[in-house]
């Protein structure tokens, strides 16, 4: 009866007419949104670098002239390299950091072990900035820490610890902060999918447990460390929020370079457009040789 | 009894090691707890007496009360956008056959791996050569970008875990797709929806980066919170709006994490 109806061909038109999901009707809209707020966009930012779009007024066209010019400055690619220094620094530090805390969830067998996760990843869930600004409350020179210290006698009041706010050092430890446990997150998703009976294996065939870490765990997690590295290497990397707010003039990076020629000052879009297409290139290579490491469900907590 | 994994005194390093990062991760909060309720304009020690000051002067300020009310519409609309998005994306990835699959979704995710910064200053150039003026719709459209790739994340994983039979029996009945979506497909969705929806929500209404180069003139949460932070006779204010909203976000995550596996085991179990 229904199968009847079904084929009848008044069906078939009305069918033909309703809004139904075809892939294209699905993915239409998507494609179109990142089309238009995404692709172009990003086009625009190169047109501005090349000088084929300009806020000047006058004649303009394509020209490599700001590219040459920052290819050529010591003063753009130091610190673009003070600033990949930096998110090194503080990309590899957390990993280590993180691993142990992955592996102590994954494998100790703790029964608690999703309410420990979520316990760990919480706090990056939370407000960015307000993390941020409990590093400046305790930083300052006459912060928390060094108030604190004064307080117990174990400082005295005219020496207070200096330099700990404003410093390279300050957006260092704050970025660790910040970013520790997110970088958890895919490594313990890595080594939560190890078949435990390889380690068994491992085991029975005499190998220790530190042999059976470095020939079977180690390598098993290694996608899920390259993953965590990445996704904090990247947005460390173009960071300028935490510098701006903590860094003072030492800890001022890339980023912030990157705002200050868009800024109000004195605006230079055509180089300012340069860097930001520079840092999304070397960002998209970066993500196109780790992209094997980067299967989509390897990040989601499941 | 041996572990192959781990020695008895290993498990109990890991376990201080992981109790001590938990501290440090914890402790920065819990200090900005404290100085909210200290009784002084500067946060440092000794406290000088328990107030309740600055949370009644931070109900009192409309800017700030604007800023958050700001922050929740434009939470809303890019997180309703961002999940509307997101579900038509993963049905057509987790469903659908089509050539350049792999592309498509490299593409979808991407906006995952670019510096918020680029992202940000890239809409301003795409609304100044628009000619575009920036408002809270510019911040939207931003932020349902951004959040997209979450939802996506969010909804795959829970897509694939659903018996596919289920919506081919309901198709063979003759159901159209859009049907079979509506009374199939959705409700054994509905918790990672609405978990998508969360994260989409709080991404945006956290996002500094991008909406610093789009927003107009009425301010976002965070927006607010940066300007304010120049300022030190607001900060005790601040940080007291800082513990409300940590406080409330904080929840909200916990309590839409544990209400996303409990609704999942039950239809787990139904299926």
């Amino acid at each position: 009866m229904s199968i009847a109806a079904r084929a009848s061909p008044a069906s078939a038109r009305r069918r033909w007419f309703r809004l139904d999901l075809t892939t294209p009707t699905l993915l239409g809209l998507p494609l179109a949104w990142l089309a238009v707020f995404f692709l172009v966009p990003i086009a625009i930012v190169a047109a501005y670098s090349f000088d084929v779009y300009s806020i000047d007024p006058g004649p303009h066209g394509f020209t490599l002239q700001a590219w040459h010019a920052f290819l050529h400055s010591s003063v753009y690619l130091s610190l673009f390299w003070k600033s990949v220094k930096m998110s090194l620094i503080v990309s590899a530090t957390i990993v280590l950091l993180a691993y142990p805390l992955a592996y102590y969830l994954a494998l100790s067998g703790t029964k608690r072990k999703y309410v420990l996760l979520l316990l760990l990843i919480a706090p990056f869930l939370t407000s960015y900035l307000l993390r941020v600004l409990a590093w400046k409350v305790i930083l300052g020179n006459q912060g928390a820490l060094n108030s604190f210290l004064v307080w117990t006698g174990l400082r005295s009041p005219d020496h207070p610890i200096s330099q700990l706010l404003y410093s390279r050092f300050a957006v260092m430890l704050v970025l660790a902060y910040i970013w520790l446990p997110f970088v958890a997150l895919p490594i313990f998703v890595s080594l939560e999918s190890l078949d435990r009976r390889l380690l068994e294996a491992a085991s029975d065939l005499g190998a220790t447990r530190l042999q059976a870490f470095r020939r079977v765990t180690l390598p098993l997690s290694l996608p899920g460390i390259f993953a965590a590295f990445l996704f904090v290497f990247i947005p460390t990397l173009g960071e300028f929020v935490t510098p701006s707010l903590v860094g003072g003039t030492s800890g001022y990076m890339y980023g912030n370079q990157i705002v200050d020629l868009f800024g109000t000052g004195f605006p230079d879009w055509e180089t300012g457009s340069v860097l930001a297409i520079f840092l999304l290139g070397v960002v998209g290579v970066l993500t196109i040789v780790f992209a094997r490491f980067l299967q989509p469900r390897q990040v989601t907590a499941e | 009894m041996t572990d192959v994994a781990l020695s008895r005194t290993g498990a109990w390093l890991l376990r201080a090691f992981f109790v001590f990062v938990v501290l440090f991760l914890y402790a920065p909060i819990v200090i900005l707890l404290i100085f909210s309720f200290n009784d002084s304009a500067v946060p440092s020690f000794p406290l000088s007496g328990f107030t309740f000051h600055w949370y009644r002067e931070f109900l009192g300020n409309s800017d700030l009360k604007g800023a958050l009310e700001t922050s929740a519409i434009v939470a809303a609309l890019s997180s309703v956008g961002a999940v509307v998005l997101g579900v038509l994306s993963a049905i057509a990835l987790t469903r659908r056959r089509f050539r350049g699959k792999s592309a498509v979704s490299a593409l979808l995710l991407s906006p995952l791996v670019i510096p918020y910064l680029v992202f940000g200053i890239s809409l301003l150039l795409l609304f100044h050569q628009l000619g575009v003026p920036r408002s809270l719709l510019t911040v939207v459209i931003g932020h349902i970008v951004i959040s997209l790739p979450y939802t996506i994340l969010v909804l795959v994983p829970r897509l694939d875990q659903i018996d596919v039979s289920l919506e081919e029996a309901a198709f063979d009945l003759g159901a159209s797709r859009l049907r079979t979506f509506r009374s199939i497909t959705l409700p054994l969705i509905l918790p990672a929806v609405v978990s998508a929806f969360l994260i989409a929500f709080t991404t945006s209404f956290d996002e500094y980066a991008v909406a610093s180069f789009v927003v107009g003139s009425r301010l976002t949460f965070p927006i607010y919170l940066y300007s304010a932070l120049r300022f030190p006779n607001q900060l005790p204010q601040v940080i007291a709006v800082a513990v409300v909203v940590l406080v409330l976000s904080l929840t909200v995550v916990i309590a839409a994490e544990v209400g996303r596996r409990v609704a999942e085991r039950r239809l787990g179990a139904a299926e």
